[in-house]
């Protein structure tokens, strides 16, 4: 009896395979974490957020299905770059090394890179005072990367993490962690970590949707492009993010 | 920090029973195969079958030698850059080859002690008696060494239920994927890790009951 149920996993397995291989046109598959908050998040199963509604209109917009696929932050580019999923829509923002490599829509999202302290903590009112102190970032962000571009930057002591940097500075393990100031404010408004905002954004970053470097992902690219600059000349981009923010982080 | 929420945990409950079959069917299926490639490499090293008896010495030594989460990131983001086809496996399938592999390489060496460890004088009472090597085999030492490894074998299906928490890495979610995710979206961790803690928790201790029914019916041959 073992080995009918071992082939027939084996026959599922085949088959679920076989129908991935069958990428077609009519669905874009956009890649995301699921846990940052309010821009991609669970709750009682249901995946949500701003990134969600903005991806689900672009779809809406070009006429085709979108499927989400979660994993953790690190792992994401693995996936893009082996083509199981057509984008990032996870706030990838737009540096040098990424531009080298990927093809970028233009900015949906106008942010800023903010430090975030457990709440009560004194000695840090900017990003100056890192200097000498543990901050924490997510694994593959480009947070770590805006730390070491600061001319003190081999006086801080950085620590990746794949998730829950909010969690290890509210329990006091790191002096503050580095992420965007949108989600940031909105974790500290409405979630139950006593976290505070350390002085203004440090440092302005423009997100945007990463494409492989083809000819198909970039006619692919381009579709979506389209598809946004007619979101955003439409109000609709402004709309979802009222609603998410209260703000319009879509425009400079 | 407030005091435990209890109403999110219970909250939790149904969203963690949609993820528990995922997780239970990665587990089953990598035990399955395992056992099945464990018992091959076993017989290989017993029997010290040449040629293959050396590639069993390097499967075992390699799946034993690198940490599982590496074997499931090389199949997964590594060997598909060399082999194109490779991205058409799924996360699932992906993970089920890596606790195949990964715990065969332990399994082949239990089976292979309890198979040792069957007592001499029966092989050769077996072969007086004009059985074959294979005779021999299915009908005298592996339904002893069946009842000797069993325990070590559970240990090692206990260990793989676990693992398949690894499986979030692949981009897979499962039990412990569904949790982060919540856990992300809520901040609210005690509860949240708390609550999945529970679920593996019982789910071993369902198997370890079934051992103990399993283990009294092998032992029964064996009461005096």
């Amino acid at each position: 009896m073992f080995k009918h149920i071992t082939l027939a996993t084996l026959a599922a397995g085949l088959v679920t395979a076989a129908g991935l291989a069958q990428a077609n046109d009519d669905t874009i598959k956009v890649g995301m974490s699921g846990g940052y908050f309010p821009f991609t998040f669970v709750e009682q199963d249901k995946l949500q957020g701003f990134e969600v509604d903005v991806l689900t209109a672009v779809a809406e917009e070009m006429g085709v299905e979108v499927e989400f696929v979660t994993a953790n932050f690190s792992g994401l580019f693995g996936m893009l770059e082996s083509g199981r999923i057509d984008t990032i829509a996870n706030q990838i923002t737009i540096t040098e090394e990424r531009t080298a490599k990927y093809l970028f829509t233009e900015p949906y999202v106008y942010d800023g890179a903010q430090v975030v302290i457990r709440e009560g903590n004194e000695a840090i009112h900017s990003v100056e005072d890192l200097k000498g102190k543990t901050v924490a970032v997510n694994l593959g962000s480009n947070y770590e990367q805006l730390l070491n571009e600061l001319p003190y930057a081999d006086e801080i002591e950085i620590r990746t993490y794949e998730s829950n940097i909010e969690q290890d500075t509210a329990l006091g393990r790191v002096d503050a962690f580095v992420m965007d100031r949108v989600s940031a404010s909105q974790v500290i408004k409405e979630k139950p970590l006593p976290l505070a905002l350390a002085g203004q954004p440090f440092s302005e970053i423009k997100n945007a949707l990463p494409f492989r470097n083809s000819d198909e992902d970039r006619a692919l690219r381009d579709r979506v492009d389209a598809a946004l600059s007619r979101l955003r000349e439409s109000g609709a981009l402004t709309a979802i993010s009222e609603e998410w923010f209260g703000t319009d982080i879509t425009r400079p | 920090m407030s005091v435990l929420d209890v109403d999110y945990m219970l909250g939790l409950v149904p969203v963690l029973l949609r993820y528990l079959p995922l997780t239970l069917q990665m587990a089953t299926v990598g035990m399955l195969l395992a056992l099945i490639l464990a018992c091959g490499l076993a017989v290989i090293r017993v029997l010290q079958i040449p040629g293959l008896n050396a590639a069993t010495l390097l499967f075992i030594s390699f799946f034993r030698g690198t940490p599982l989460l590496v074997q499931l990131f090389l199949f997964y983001y590594g060997l598909p850059q060399l082999l194109a086809f490779l991205t058409q496996i799924n996360g699932v399938t992906a993970t089920i080859m890596g606790l195949t592999l990964h715990f065969s390489a332990y399994m082949a060496e239990s089976i292979r002690a309890a198979i040792v460890g069957v007592d001499r004088s029966q092989t050769e009472a077996a072969l007086s008696i004009g059985m074959t090597n294979g005779q021999l085999m299915r009908r005298i030492v592996l339904p002893q060494a069946t009842r000797v490894a069993v325990p070590t074998l559970m240990n090692y299906f206990i260990d793989m239920i676990k693992a398949t928490s690894l499986a979030f890495t692949l981009g897979v979610t499962e039990l412990m994927g569904a949790t982060q995710k919540e856990a992300a979206g809520s901040f609210l961790y005690f509860e949240a890790f708390i609550t999945v803690a529970l679920f593996y928790w019982g789910i071993v201790e369902l198997l370890a009951w079934l051992q103990r029914r399993l283990e009294a019916r092998l032992n029964e041959a064996y009461r005096r």
